[in-house]
């Protein structure tokens, strides 16, 4: 039997073009992994993380279930392209071996099998396939036809902006959008000229043999097919360049997260797949709030991990953004968005200066005693009604507490990290590190959200419970150490997007203020709150796009009805402050307004 | 009165020949930011300050001079800051403090 013809060598250079350069790029990322990673790997290579990888890629590559709970329709956008595909690749697979019995075909051979039935005398139909086929290949047509209303008109799918593409991409994009229209007509042709059962393509070629003269239907039967294969192989040689390496890219990725590999705030050789398996599907622009209250365009995650990829990324773009988390929380590949663009930062900016903070040395302004230390933060130090309250608190269970800086203190390090100067941060880390070891405390309260998250992340504090004061507040109540009276006022509060996507902490909060008052929930809350706007993380928005990110979202807590709007992060409270009419309070504040005095 | 401490001082009088400096820096900082002339030298930033509470530290002080075109110890001294972002806050100008600090860094170091 024969299984060449001229037409099929666009598709044949096409795919080996394809599996050489992405088997190059994952070897050579796998193998500049550094050592840990490689140990990770070896350590739960087989374990059942494994299969829990595997069930993943099924549920990720093919069905695309996280895009499904995000937008259904984009979920079935992608899941009928890519796993209608996929079965149109195995069911073709297994329609070759109905035909022909086990016996070796070439890959060309399976793809084109329509083409390569007439010639090989094949004249026999087997109607389960060719109606199982034809109906996949519907399925993928109708993914194509929603892919083009998406860039006709994002808002049909439910997306307010869809992703502005490069030339690779867009070379890539058209090859795709046509393959299957394409298929559809070779194999329309096909069964004009020599018969076929499938409803789709059998009676498309019915009707062409009816309507269309003889000749004309031989003069385009081998073009077409010529147009098919010419398609798939500019579709695979761009692929590796272009958004579509997302396909393969993700399938190692999800394994290697499974062996928990993680990105971190050097670069490391994992960043590649992380960036590689961004699919550019453009989620992540409608939650960013630079785009959708200051019109900040080029930004957003998806532009970001595209300027990366290409080494074209600018400083400029890097810092732009909140680190709000928004974004990440909607990634349907799970990218962690905020650590690469962190990383991406300190290789730009993270040049140590050896004489630096030498005065931290011998330094310590903490007073009191206890076991119990508070670490108010820099910016409680400018909300001094939260600091007070916390100590109000302090003396209304009896508490014995260390106060770490309430005479001055040094930064727990995270606003350096977010600028990307990561190794000077290590100095802060050192330092308090050891200054709460020689206090000898068992737990560590905080009042900033940014100060909790660095202590709960970088810093190496066993024995030490970090609690942010709200999450202590609320054991205060539940242990019944601190009783609280109820009052007649409406609160609702705001997630600070450390606390809350951050840290993961949405119901302390919310425990506490239940105990003194009533809860309106706003229109955005918990993991979809939004951000003040005042956060450390964009060095590049000016003071008037800050107040206006901060005034929209206040609105929006007003437009609850509230008496007093609640948070629990000085610099929300700040930004909070500027655009409210109504108060505004700390946590803290509501509590220690309301303690029952025994 | 001595020992009562307002978090700010007074400064040695002396006399400053902004022919003599080179401003070629100085300019380029303004020419990125220029809001930092919207400043008006209120001092909240140094009283604000986290490392100036800890040190010498003076944050009006060095931009003043760099802006005058007095680069000498600027970059050492900037890297006492923490860039914990309190002075950007306070600010009654809006100023963004973080990033000026960020840019005078690059701008006098050597990255």
């Amino acid at each position: 039997m024969t299984f060449f013809a001229p037409f099929t060598i666009p598709f044949i250079i096409g795919t080996i073009f394809l599996f050489a350069a992405v088997a190059t790029k994952f070897v050579l990322w796998l193998v500049r992994l550094p050592r840990v990673d490689k140990r990770l790997i070896r350590h739960n290579l087989f374990t059942w993380h494994t299969l829990a990888a595997v069930w993943e890629v099924v549920r990720e590559s093919l069905l695309h279930v996280r895009i499904f709970k995000v937008n259904p329709v984009l979920g079935f956008m992608h899941a009928s392209l890519a796993f209608g595909w996929f079965l149109l690749i195995v069911v073709g697979w297994i329609e070759t071996v109905a035909y022909l019995g086990a016996q070796w075909v070439p890959l060309q051979g399976h793809v084109f099998f329509k083409y390569f039935m007439p010639i090989n005398g094949i004249t026999h139909h087997e109607p389960l396939f060719e109606q199982l086929m034809d109906a996949l290949l519907l399925v993928v047509l109708t993914g194509v036809a929603l892919a083009w209303m998406k860039r006709l008109r994002s808002r049909f799918m439910g997306m307010r902006r869809t992703t502005k593409h490069i030339l690779f991409d867009r070379v890539a994009l058209s090859a795709l959008w046509f393959i299957f229209p394409a298929r559809l007509i070779a194999e329309s042709l096909t069964a004009a000229l020599y018969g076929g059962e499938g409803f789709l393509t059998g009676s498309l070629g019915h009707a062409l043999a009816e309507t269309v003269p003889h000749d004309l239907l031989v003069m385009f039967y081998e073009p077409s097919w010529w147009v098919y294969s010419s398609l798939l192989g500019i579709f695979f040689v761009a692929m590796p360049f272009s958004r579509y390496m997302h396909i393969l890219a993700e399938i190692p990725l999800i394994f290697l997260r499974h062996w928990k590999l993680h990105p971190t705030a050097e670069r490391k050789s994992y960043d590649r797949f992380e960036v590689e398996a961004c699919s550019r599907c453009g989620i992540c622009i409608d939650p960013c709030q630079l785009q959708s209250e200051l019109g900040i365009n080029d930004v957003q995650s998806v532009y970001f991990l595209r300027d990366r990829r290409y080494n074209m990324l600018n400083l400029k773009v890097a810092n732009n953004c909140l680190m709000c988390g928004r974004c990440e929380a909607k990634c349907p590949v799970g990218i962690n968005l905020n650590t690469l663009r962190l990383n991406s930062r300190a290789k730009r900016r993270n040049i140590p200066y050896e004489g630096r903070y030498k005065y931290l040395r011998g330094l310590d302004r903490s007073s009191g005693e206890g076991r119990v230390g508070y670490f108010a933060g820099c910016m409680t130090s400018l909300t001094p009604a939260t600091q007070h309250s916390m100590e109000q608190i302090f003396k209304a269970v009896g508490e014995d507490v260390w106060f770490a800086d309430r005479d001055g203190g040094v930064c727990c390090g995270r606003p350096l990290m977010l600028t990307g100067e990561t190794d000077a941060a290590r100095k802060m880390v050192a330092y308090n590190t050891d200054l709460f070891r020689r206090h000898n405390i068992t737990t560590l309260v905080t009042s900033c959200p940014i100060c909790l998250r660095v202590f709960r992340e970088h810093y190496r504090l066993d024995g030490i419970e970090v609690l942010h004061h709200s999450e202590y507040i609320d054991r205060l109540i539940t242990e019944g150490r601190l009783s609280v009276a109820a009052d007649a006022r409406r609160y609702t509060y705001h997630d600070p997007c450390e606390l809350g996507r951050g840290c993961g902490i949405y119901d302390a909060p919310r425990r506490v203020i239940a105990a003194v008052g009533e809860v309106v929930e706003p229109k955005h809350s918990r993991r979809d709150a939004l951000c003040c706007g005042s956060s450390l993380a964009n060095t590049v928005i000016d003071d008037s796009q800050q107040l206006r990110l901060g005034e929209r979202m206040t609105a929006e807590l007003e437009a609850t009805g509230c008496d007093t709007i609640v948070t629990s992060c000085p610099l929300c409270m700040k930004a909070i402050n500027r655009a409210a009419r109504c108060s505004v309070e700390d946590i803290s504040e509501v509590v220690a307004k309301n303690i029952l005095r025994s | 009165m001595r020992n009562i401490n307002f978090g700010y001082g007074i400064s040695r009088p002396r006399a400053i020949d902004i022919d003599n400096n080179d401003l070629r820096k100085s300019n380029a900082i303004i020419a990125e930011m220029p809001e930092l002339q919207a400043c008006i030298g209120c001092g909240s930033c140094t009283a604000s300050c986290t490392a100036g509470n800890l040190t010498e530290f003076n944050f009006r002080r060095l931009h003043t001079a760099v802006r005058r075109g007095e680069y000498k110890g600027a970059y050492e001294d900037i890297n006492k800051c923490m860039l914990c972002g309190k002075c950007r806050l306070v600010c009654p100008r809006g100023i963004n403090t973080r990033a000026l600090i960020m840019l005078i860094k690059r701008k006098l170091g050597d990255f």
